[in-house]
Order: C-alpha cells, then sequence, then structure tokens
C-alpha cells in the first residue's frame, strides 16, 4: 500500500506561533496534531470541555442523563429544521422558508382533523405536501427564475407565514374542548409527543447495534492513506473499546432507555437523509452542485432538477418538523416557530467543522444543533435567566465556527 | 504593502525608468507538507535587470515556491534576503508584486479603479481625489501598451489585457522586482506576446522579472535566463543564450522515464464509415451552418480564436447546447462526454475529493440494485483511472483544489473515461500543463481513437492539432471551414490561419 503513500497533499499547518524559522522536520506529534483529523475534531473537543466544566460546576443537576436528553427531546423540531435547511445549503443555496414551513404545518396538524374534520391521517399527508410544494415553489424561482435563493426564500417564508397566520387567523390554535380531538397517540399524556413514552430498550438495543455495526463498517472503508490496514484496524479496535468503556462508565443503557418516540423519528430521519446524501446518485450530484455548479453542469450533471429536489427534500423535512412541534405541544402558535432560524442554521453551519473538513454532514448538524443547546441549557440550570439563551445561542455559533475555521485557514 | 506606497510612487512620476530593483537571494530554502517534502533545498540568487524563466513539471515545487516568497505559505526552513535584508517573504517589500494565474482584477470596476484598489492618491481625508488618480493611472498605464480608455469596465477587455493591466497595476505601485505566475499559459499565442513584450520592457528599464511558463517558445524568445526545478531542486539554471529548442526539450525531458512524445500520429487505424454524431446546418452561440461529422477511430481538430464561436462548437456537438437552427443527431445509445475549455472555472471541484470529481459522471455506472452506489466499487475504479493517468499525489482523497494545474487535468480526463463515453469532445485538452502531460494526454488521445471513440478537438494550440488529429479545420467569425487532412498542411499554414 505504500504506493499510495507517496504524496500527502493537503498541506497541513505549521506549528502555530511562526514555525517558519524551525530548522527541522515537524515531528509525529506535531503531524498529529495539526492533522485534518485533529483539526476536524477542534469543535467537539471545545463542546467537550465545557459539558466537562458544566459538570464540575453543577454536578448532577447538568450530568443528568434524563434532563440532557429531555432538551434534546423538545429541540427535536429545530434540529429537523437545521437538517432542512443543510440539504439545499449542500446545494449551494439558502432556504430561509423552512421555520415558515414549520409554522404552518404545526397550524396545519393541529387544526386539519380538528377545526376543519379532515381524517387526521390525510392531515399528516397533507403537511408533507405543504412542505414539497412550498420547496417546489423555492426551487423553480430559483432554477428557472434565476433568483437569488436567499432572496426568493424570504419572500416564500414571508407568503407562508402569511399563509399559516389567515387560516389560523393570526393567533393560537387550540383543539376546541368541546369538538373532535387529536388522536390520543399524537398528543398528551403517554402520546409519540411526549417524552416520557420511551422506545422500548430491545429496539434501542438493536437499533444501536446495527447503527454500530454500520459505523464501524463504513469506517474500515475508509481508512486514511498514511494508515496501513494493520494500524488502523488497531486504532478501530481502540475506538471499539473506548466507546465501549465510556458505555459502562457513564451508563450507557440509561441512555438508551431514555429515547422518546420523537427522537426515534428524527434519528430515522437523519439515517435516511445520511444515506440518500451520501449513497445515492443524487446525493453526490446535489454536492457537486454546489461545489461548482458550472462544472457539474458541464460533467453531465442535471443541475436545475438536483437543485429542486433539494429544496423539495428540505420543504418536506421541515413539515415534519412542525408536526412534531404539534405532537409536543398539542397546539400551535403563531411564534411556534420563529426563532428556529437561528440554531438551525448554526446546526447546519457548525456541522462543517464537527468531524469534518468544510462540509455539511447530517451527523454534524444533529451533534451542532444538540451541543448549542446543552451550552444555553448549563447556563440556565447554573441560574442564569433563560431569555439570555438567544444571545448565548448566537455566540456559541460565531465562536465555534471562528475557531475552527481559523484552525483551518493557515497552512 | 499597498495602502501607503501609493504617495512616494508618485514623486517620479516624470521618469519612466525605474530606480533599481532588488536583488533577490533564496538559500537552501525546504518545505514539507507533513511527511512530503516539497522543496528540498533552493538556492537561487536573482540579480536586477534579469528576466527569468521558471519551468518545471506539475508538482515540481514552482507554485509552492512562489507561494512561499508571496508569504502564503509559511517555509520550513531556509533564508530569503531582499536587497541584503533577511525577510520571512516578500509580501511587505513594496518594490515586489505577485501577479497570478487569476491576476486578481475585479471585472465589473473600471480599469481606473482596479488600478486604484486599495490605494489612495492626491489629498489626505476620506474622499477619493478624482484627478489625482487619473494622473496615477495614466502613469501605471504608461508601463504597458493599452488601446482603451481607464474608465472602460475590465469586463470588456480581452484576457491578454487583463494581464496588461495586472502588469500595470503593480508597475504602479512601484514595484520593481515582479513574479508572474503563469499569467501567459491560457492564452492565444497574439496576446501572450503582447503580455511578454510588456514584461520585456520592464526589464529593458530595469526591472527584474521571474516568470513561470510552461511554454518553450516563451522562454527562448523572451527570457534570458531559465531555472527548472525537477522535484523540489534547482535541476538547471543556466543562460539561454545558445540554448536551442532541442535543448531545452532534452533538459526537460532528461528526468522523464517514460520518454517518447506522441509521435505516432501516423500509424495506421480504422476509421468508421459513419458518422455517430452528426450536425446538419447547425447554428448557436456565435456560430452559424456548421455541418460536421463525427466518426468512430478518427481525430478531428478545429481551431480558431476564442470568442469566434469556437467553444459553441464543442458544446454543440457535445448536446450540452441546444442549437437555434438544425439539427445534431446522434445515433441511438451514443455517450457523450466533454473536457470543457477552462479548467480552473468549469473542471472540476475545488473543495471536494479526487475521488467525487472522477466519478461524477459515472455514478450510476456504480448502482447496486437498491439504487445505491457501491463505495467499495467506487473506490476500486477510481483508483485504477488515476493509477492509468499517473496522478501525483496519487490519492483518492486529495482535494482537487491542491493538485497543480496538469495533475487537475489529468483528473478531468478520468472523470470523461470513468463513463466510458463513445464520443470525447476535448476542449484546449492540453492548456496549461507542462511537456510531460501534454505527451501522456496525446498517448492517451491515440489510444482512444485506437479502441474506436470518436474524438472532437477544439483548440487554440497549434500543437494539438499537429501532434493527434487527422484532420483539422478552422473557425472564423462564426464559421466553420473545411476539413483538411492535417498531413497536407504545414506550421506555416496554421499560425497564419490564428
Amino acid at each position: 500500500m505504500s504506493a499510495t503513500e507517496t504524496h500527502v497533499e493537503r498541506p497541513t499547518a505549521p506549528a502555530p506561533g511562526g514555525g517558519g524559522d524551525k530548522k527541522k522536520q515537524p515531528s509525529g506529534l506535531m503531524t498529529l496534531l495539526t492533522s485534518n483529523a485533529a483539526r476536524s475534531s477542534l469543535t467537539p473537543l471545545v463542546f467537550l470541555a465545557v459539558f466537562t466544566y458544566y459538570g464540575i460546576w453543577l454536578g448532577g443537576t447538568f450530568l443528568n442523563v434524563d434532563a440532557r436528553m429531555l432538551d434534546v427531546h423538545q429541540n427535536v423540531p429545530v434540529i429537523l429544521v437545521g437538517l432542512a435547511v443543510m440539504v439545499s445549503l449542500l446545494g449551494g443555496h439558502f432556504d430561509l422558508s423552512a421555520a415558515a414551513t414549520t409554522s404552518l404545518t404545526t397550524f396545519l396538524a393541529i387544526g386539519l382533523s380538528t377545526k376543519n374534520g379532515m381524517p387526521f391521517i390525510l392531515s399528516l399527508v397533507v403537511c408533507v405536501v405543504a412542505g414539497i410544494i412550498v420547496g417546489l415553489v423555492n426551487g423553480i424561482l430559483v432554477v428557472r427564475f434565476r433568483m437569488n435563493s436567499f432572496i426568493a426564500t424570504l419572500g416564500t417564508s414571508g407568503a407562508v407565514l402569511g399563509v399559516s397566520n389567515v387560516y389560523s387567523g393570526g393567533t393560537q390554535l387550540v383543539p376546541d374542548p368541546a369538538g373532535p380531538q387529536l388522536p390520543g397517540w399524537f398528543v398528551g399524556a403517554g402520546s409519540m409527543g411526549s417524552f416520557q413514552e420511551k422506545v422500548p430498550l430491545a429496539v434501542t438495543v438493536v437499533a444501536a447495534v446495527v447503527l454500530a455495526v454500520l459505523v464501524l463498517r463504513g469506517l474500515v472503508n475508509r481508512r486514511p492513506e498514511r494508515f496501513t490496514a494493520q494500524a488502523w484496524y488497531g486504532v478501530l479496535g481502540a475506538l471499539v473499546v473506548v466507546v465501549a468503556l465510556v458505555y459502562v462508565a457513564l451508563d450507557g443503557t440509561t441512555l438508551l432507555r431514555s429515547f422518546s418516540w420523537t427522537i426515534a423519528v428524527m434519528v430515522v430521519v437523519a439515517i435516511l437523509l445520511r444515506v440518500a446524501l451520501r449513497s445515492t446518485v443524487f446525493g453526490r450530484n446535489l454536492q457537486a452542485t454546489g461545489s461548482n455548479s458550472e462544472a457539474a453542469r458541464l460533467a453531465g450533471v442535471k443541475t436545475d432538477r438536483t437543485t429542486v429536489a433539494s429544496f423539495v427534500i428540505g420543504g418536506a423535512i421541515a413539515a415534519v418538523a412542525g408536526v412534531i412541534l404539534a405532537a409536543g405541544q398539542g397546539a400551535a402558535s403563531p411564534d411556534g416557530a420563529a426563532t428556529f432560524a437561528l440554531p438551525a442554521f448554526g446546526a447546519a453551519f457548525l456541522s462543517t467543522v464537527i468531524f469534518s473538513n468544510g462540509r455539511y454532514t447530517v451527523p454534524g448538524s444533529i451533534a451542532g444543533g444538540i451541543f448549542v443547546v446543552w451550552v444555553s441549557q448549563g447556563l440556565i440550570v447554573g441560574g442564569v435567566p433563560f431569555t439570555w439563551s438567544s444571545i448565548v445561542n448566537g455566540l456559541v455559533l460565531v465562536a465555534a465556527v471562528a475557531i475552527s475555521t481559523a484552525s483551518t485557514r493557515s497552512r | 504593502m499597498i495602502a501607503e506606497e501609493g504617495g512616494a510612487a508618485t514623486l517620479d512620476s516624470s521618469s519612466r525608468h525605474l530606480a533599481g530593483a532588488p536583488s533577490l537571494r533564496v538559500s537552501s530554502l525546504r518545505k514539507s507538507f507533513g511527511s512530503n517534502e516539497v522543496l528540498g533545498g533552493i538556492d537561487l540568487l536573482i540579480e536586477p535587470g534579469e528576466f527569468v524563466g521558471l519551468m518545471g513539471a506539475n508538482g515540481a515545487g514552482k507554485s509552492t515556491l512562489i507561494k512561499i516568497l508571496a508569504g502564503l505559505y509559511t517555509r520550513s526552513s531556509g533564508d530569503i534576503q531582499v536587497g541584503g535584508r533577511s525577510v520571512s517573504s516578500l509580501a511587505e517589500s513594496s518594490e515586489v508584486a505577485f501577479i497570478h494565474q487569476d491576476l486578481g482584477l475585479v471585472d465589473d470596476m473600471t480599469i481606473l479603479e482596479n488600478l486604484m484598489l486599495g490605494r489612495k492618491v492626491g489629498r489626505g481625508g476620506v474622499l477619493m481625489d478624482r484627478g489625482a488618480e487619473r494622473a496615477e493611472a495614466e502613469r501605471a498605464l504608461s508601463f504597458v501598451k493599452l488601446d482603451h480608455s481607464a474608465s472602460t469596465l475590465v469586463r470588456e477587455l480581452s484576457p491578454g489585457e487583463k494581464a496588461l493591466v495586472a502588469i500595470a497595476r503593480s508597475m504602479g505601485e512601484g514595484a520593481s522586482l515582479l513574479f508572474v505566475d503563469e499569467a501567459t499559459s491560457t492564452l492565444p499565442p497574439a496576446e501572450a506576446s503582447q503580455v511578454l513584450e510588456a514584461l520585456a520592457d520592464v526589464v529593458k528599464r530595469g526591472g527584474t522579472v521571474v516568470m513561470v511558463t510552461h511554454k518553450l517558445s516563451e522562454i527562448l524568445d523572451s527570457t534570458g535566463r531559465i531555472v527548472m526545478l525537477i522535484d523540489g531542486q534547482v535541476a538547471a539554471d543556466r543562460s539561454t543564450t545558445n540554448l536551442d529548442r532541442a535543448a531545452l526539450v532534452e533538459l526537460l525531458a532528461s528526468h522523464d522515464q517514460a520518454g517518447s512524445a506522441a509521435s505516432e500520429r501516423g500509424r495506421p487505424h480504422p476509421v468508421g464509415d459513419q458518422a455517430i454524431v452528426t450536425a446538419t446546418g447547425v447554428s448557436g452561440g456565435k456560430l452559424s451552418g456548421m455541418s460536421l461529422g463525427l466518426r468512430r477511430g478518427e481525430v478531428l481538430g478545429v481551431t480558431g480564436v476564442p470568442g469566434s464561436g469556437l467553444y459553441d462548437l464543442a458544446f454543440l456537438m457535445h448536446g450540452l447546447q441546444r442549437p437555434s437552427r438544425g439539427t445534431v443527431s446522434a445515433d441511438p445509445g451514443i455517450k457523450r462526454a466533454l473536457v470543457p475549455p477552462h479548467r480552473e472555472t468549469q473542471g472540476g471541484f475545488n473543495n471536494l475529493h479526487v475521488k467525487d470529481n472522477i466519478g461524477i459522471s459515472a455514478l450510476h455506472r456504480w448502482r447496486r440494485r437498491d439504487r445505491l452506489i457501491d463505495a467499495g466499487r467506487e473506490k476500486r475504479e477510481s483508483l485504477k483511472l488515476i493509477q492509468d493517468l499517473d496522478v501525483r499525489p496519487l490519492s483518492l482523497a486529495a482535494s482537487f483544489g491542491t493538485l497543480s494545474g496538469g495533475n487537475k487535468q489529468k483528473v478531468v480526463f478520468g472523470r470523461v473515461l470513468a463513463d466510458d463515453p463513445d464520443v470525447l469532445v476535448l476542449c484546449e485538452p492540453t492548456r496549461g500543463v507542462d511537456v510531460q502531460t501534454r505527451a501522456a494526454l496525446y498517448e492517451l488521445i491515440l489510444d482512444l481513437r485506437d479502441a474506436g471513440k470518436a474524438v472532437l478537438i477544439v483548440t487554440s494550440d497549434a500543437e494539438d492539432l499537429f501532434a493527434v488529429c487527422d484532420q483539422v479545420s478552422v473557425v472564423a467569425d462564426g464559421e466553420l471551414g473545411s476539413f483538411k487532412p492535417v498531413n497536407t498542411l504545414t506550421t506555416e499554414d496554421m499560425e497564419a490561419l490564428l
């Protein structure tokens, strides 16, 4: 395999602090520290440090699996919107209408069956179709009318919010206690929207094992060229041991017991999206279009069709986010998803610096979304008023992306 | 570097002779990326008034050297001295300017605004002094021969004229030592010679020019000294007097184990009877009334001045561009592939891996029954392609953007080959690549022809026509001339046409 190691390009950064005048070759340790792998794990490490600090400062009130999983549960709609905007970002376009789509479908999921007498399952289908239509409009505006996606989706965002305002009369929508109700499996205690209702342990264990095997198999195939096969198996073996130790030390079974159905929906959407983006022709075409659409077109990629599809998929995911929000709250309010845009785009952008060298990834978006929530939640647990969380969100986002970008900048 | 120098430079606006250029001394300069040494101890002394041509194969370290001098990369060890002072790079020296391949001009601004970018001349305060700016722009433009008013948008200039503006800007800022990185490599001959003339003029006035180039004729005709890098070392450093073309080729090829250039054009090969792609009475873009048929086993060459509809012809025959009149018909099941003319902007995906660049047109071939891409097969077949094409580094995980020009071109060819097309439309196949890569690409094109592919080469480089084409023609003013067997033409014929 040595033939493939002749030329490791991707120049690595020199040692910080003007290593330029050093007379010797960089040491092995230095090479490792400045490698892409190390740089792409800088952001996760910074988050880990913050959480460790929280753990020491706040102890059990922060390091509490149930409480932290509740944070995740409550933020599933935001994270899903993050995935929605990530799809079009991958293709080089902004979708500012995703949060508005989520608002609209929250109203539709609550209202169509309770107010308009539509069968509930059908109303869920209508929600997803609504998301697809918004995506289609966005895509056509960008592709056919050559509009800048920023302004096009800002426009559709306004229109979509307007539609949900008209539908709701501009107020909160709560099912009339005297009228038809939402099904018990959807909202309220004991439903999929409730955090108390967990996926059975057997299911999560099987899913976790299957996922672990798939990830491991993926890692085996993605051996960096400077590792020999043997060394790489060694690294992976060590990784398995570390994960197992962490599992035992941190009582991973408790974690596996605390997956609500809402979180399960997010995981399923994420897995489907990851497969679609990485292992289908569409996903690769989207990535190429986002990287250089002219080159992609000349290489035979149907860039217009790909771009429209990315908006449609984003719209559908944003619609699912609205349904999940409805399930969690049992009611819809005009400002329900209004604050989603910042943390959603934040999650998507963080994915470019979480175990990734500048590319949007699905696992990174989810991790980024969860990390930011935990950072602000820790402050709230520590006594900072929750009204500050928006400031914290913004600062964390800017700081994390700045640190990571700075570390990848120098050569 | 730019901001504060404007005032000082205007002082000698009457004098067209440059103040003495500084000498540059580079000693034992080394650079490693990780464990990979790219420059292995470069020693170089460049005196004022020299015109130096810097040559070397793709990946030999030319660009790395320039980038270190420009302060974009940090050296691993070694010393750089300007006019006797040790410096970490030349970025802060006002006497030194770098002109990169992309020139760094803003298309949507006028020549004047481009010349004044980042500078402030005339009276103090926050407002611009229009009069002083105009005078300063005129002074800068006096260094080159440009027939445009300073209020012309840069967008409207030809690529060669843009290069002249870039030179004028550097000179206007008071530079006397110019580094020019392949600014001529993508220019048609007539425009390239304009640029070379301007550079020679700089040298005549006492300035120093270091020019990176792949073109042998530029080294021979313009420069006074050649420095050749091979594998990060100075392999040759000599005056160009008494150096003829043959000697230079020998010097360049001395390191090339593969050796032979494509000289087997004449080897017999069967040509299909029927055209598999036929254009009849086609108009589109700047082209009108074109008829053309591509046959298996034949290499057609078309040349002409860019802007004459040359690339329209390529896009029409490939099927990417729809004709406004007439039809382009291809036999059923015929696959057509394209190498686009502008590699840097149209060639590939800079932030994606080589693997993703190679595979983008062929992904559907690697799909399994479940419609997902077979990652193992993708990797195996992509690796085989870059091995066959001898792409350096031989790594599927390298970012396309970090490759040298010639290796990028090989990857673009790899992408075309991955889908196993029947028809190949190759625009500027050897633009900006070194001698070895050029020979390898010619060899590849002949192999494809012998394998029964139909090949259409659309190029502004006459050498492409002579190396591999069976029949050639010229596009002028949107009209395609008649095809003639290449062996009935002479170099003079073609040069007269261009």
